[in-house]
């Protein structure tokens, strides 16, 4: 398998508390990581250094054999990096069409019609399209979820980055947004899940990274990371690993 | 959709028809004048909303840009021997530029900083227009050649009227091309419309930008049709009637904005009886607009008439 993402030393401190330490991480084209950790081990750091919207203290970041360390995040946007957030970023006060056509229009080359008639065609594939003229504000927050998840797919994105996309999501709503990183997945796009739900990482996932205060400290599949002592530990604190 | 869009330009051609029959009704010069300083207003007002109401990005400079455009203009025509509209061009290109250089500056500031930093912006200006009286006559005020030499107020009354609605036709269309879709995508979530693809720096300070250069052009006509500037023009004061027209008219959108400065001007000289009194309503006013009424007067009206058409269709 190509490799698509070659993360090399990258470290990113917030005055002096280190967030990632020298970390170093390989992932190829097509590939669907989970990304584990307690709270504050530096997985959303990672995600907005790889997205662009934290610059790193020190390391490297090669995508496609690209160094984009430095980029903006539109930069990255328009190379194929698509990414979620935590809280939903969705445009409340534009409709649902208009939320998906700024990622097309974003690109200068693709006019409003060819734009519109992809945005209908994701629309309908993610079964909202009953709600494209109404403004994003009228969407739950499950909706909102599967609007950012439709807005990416406008990038025709060759990695994905997810940062908690399942979070308070409906169980039906969350069934259909995995089937859809499945397909996303079988279309050799590759994706990246942060998720503190690991009965989504373990269900999605053949590799899960762990991350514990800026370190990797386990990488492997779903069941080496549940046998792993330091996963449980940092998980579960000293007493109950032993 | 369509039906809604011929509500839309069945409205516009409606308001058109109207300023181009109000001085067939009997008015007398002085109202004529009156309404011409209101498309001054209208101008700015609607400048200042294309930047705060569709990009969500605050200023309290456009008074000093108005005042800049003027200054440029005057200058320009006076020591370069500029035709009168090369000098408003040379405005134009000027409050553009420093609106994008204010816009790269300001760029990661929200909020109360970047109100601050712009009304510290404006005040430099306008201190040293005044400071700098050698060239701008300071306080005393600079002579500016007329717009339409021996032009009558009528001339004026609809030349000003046809470039106000140039000017919004223009903003129209870049409100409603792919420009505007960024803008409100800023407005809405800066990090999410750069994950988009969106050049959030750029637009940003382009929008300053082009919000500034209307700004210049308003102040550019202003001083060539009053013929006496002073900067009095770029007072935070100007600025306070700026905010209450486009507020009160309706900030979301840059017709309702600039009818809204037409309307306070108009009031403005209508209520001379009350003195200071009026500008006291109109602060009031514009905080009930703001508490009550968010989209404005006119934001209101249109509602209400679309809803009625709704409920007759």
């Amino acid at each position: 398998m190509a490799e698509q993402l070659a993360i090399g030393g990258l470290t990113k401190s917030f005055g002096g508390l280190v967030a990632l330490d020298a970390i170093d991480l390989r992932i190829a084209r097509g590939e669907l990581v989970g990304l584990i950790g307690p709270n504050g081990s530096g997985k959303t750091t990672l995600l907005n250094i790889v997205s662009g919207y934290y610059a790193a203290n020190d390391g490297q970041v090669r995508y496609e054999g690209r160094a984009i360390l430095g980029w903006a995040p539109h930069q990255l946007a328009r190379i194929g990096i698509g990414r979620s957030f935590q809280v939903t970023k969705v445009f409340r006060r534009l409709t649902l069409l208009e939320n998906m056509l700024v990622s097309g229009l974003a690109d200068w080359r693709e006019s409003r019609a060819a734009a519109t008639d992809r945005a209908m065609a994701i629309l309908d594939d993610f079964k909202l399209t009953h709600l494209a003229h109404e403004p994003a504000a009228n969407l739950s927050g499950g909706q909102a979820k599967l609007l950012e998840f439709a807005r990416i797919m406008m990038l025709s994105p060759k990695l994905i980055l997810l940062d908690e996309p399942f979070g308070g999501v409906h169980p039906e709503l969350k069934s259909f947004m995995y089937d859809k990183v499945r397909a996303w997945n079988a279309d050799n796009v590759t994706v990246i899940l942060i998720s503190h739900d690991m009965g989504s990482i373990f269900g999605l996932c053949r590799r899960v990274v762990t991350l514990s205060y800026g370190n990797i400290i386990c990488d492997g599949t779903p069941e080496e990371t549940r046998a792993d002592k330091a996963v449980l530990e940092a998980y579960l604190g000293d007493q109950h690993a032993a | 959709m369509i039906r809604r869009n011929s509500f839309k330009a069945a409205g516009a051609a409606c308001l058109l028809l109207f300023f181009l029959g109000l001085p067939l009704l009997g008015l007398t010069d002085y109202w004529i004048y009156t309404l011409t300083i209101g498309f001054y207003y209208a101008l700015l007002a609607a400048s200042w909303s294309l930047l705060v109401g569709y990009v969500g990005r605050i200023s309290f400079a456009q008074a000093a840009m108005s005042g800049l455009g003027g200054y440029v203009s005057a200058l320009s025509v006076i020591h370069f021997n500029l035709p009168v509209a090369g000098g408003l061009l040379l405005g134009i290109l000027l409050a553009g530029l420093i609106g994008f250089a204010i816009g790269l500056l300001t760029l990661r500031l929200h909020g109360a900083y970047l109100g601050l930093t712009t009304i510290a912006f404006g005040e430099i200006l306008r201190i040293a227009i005044t400071a700098e009286h050698g060239v701008t006559e300071g306080s005393r005020g600079l002579q500016a050649p007329a717009l339409i030499p021996g032009g009558t107020q009528l001339d004026y009354y609809y030349l000003f009227l046809a470039i106000t609605v140039f000017s919004l036709l223009l903003m129209w269309l870049i409100l409603r091309s792919r420009i505007g879709l960024f803008f409100q995508s800023i407005r809405e979530d800066e990090d999410g419309a750069a994950s988009l693809g969106v050049d959030v720096t750029l637009w940003k300070a382009l929008a300053f930008a082009c919000s500034s250069a209307f700004a210049g052009l308003a102040g550019g006509l202003y001083a060539h049709f009053v013929q006496l500037i002073t900067p009095s023009m770029m007072s935070l004061q100007e600025m306070g009637f700026v905010l209450a027209m486009a507020v009160v008219g309706g900030f979301h959108n840059v017709l309702y904005a600039a009818l809204g400065g037409v309307m306070l001007q108009s009031l403005l000289e209508a209520l001379r009886a009350f003195g200071e009194w009026r500008l006291v309503i109109f602060g009031l006013l514009a905080i009930l607009m703001l508490r009550f009424a968010p989209n404005g007067l006119f934001g209101m009206l249109a509602d209400t008439l679309r809803k009625k058409g709704k409920s007759h269709g």
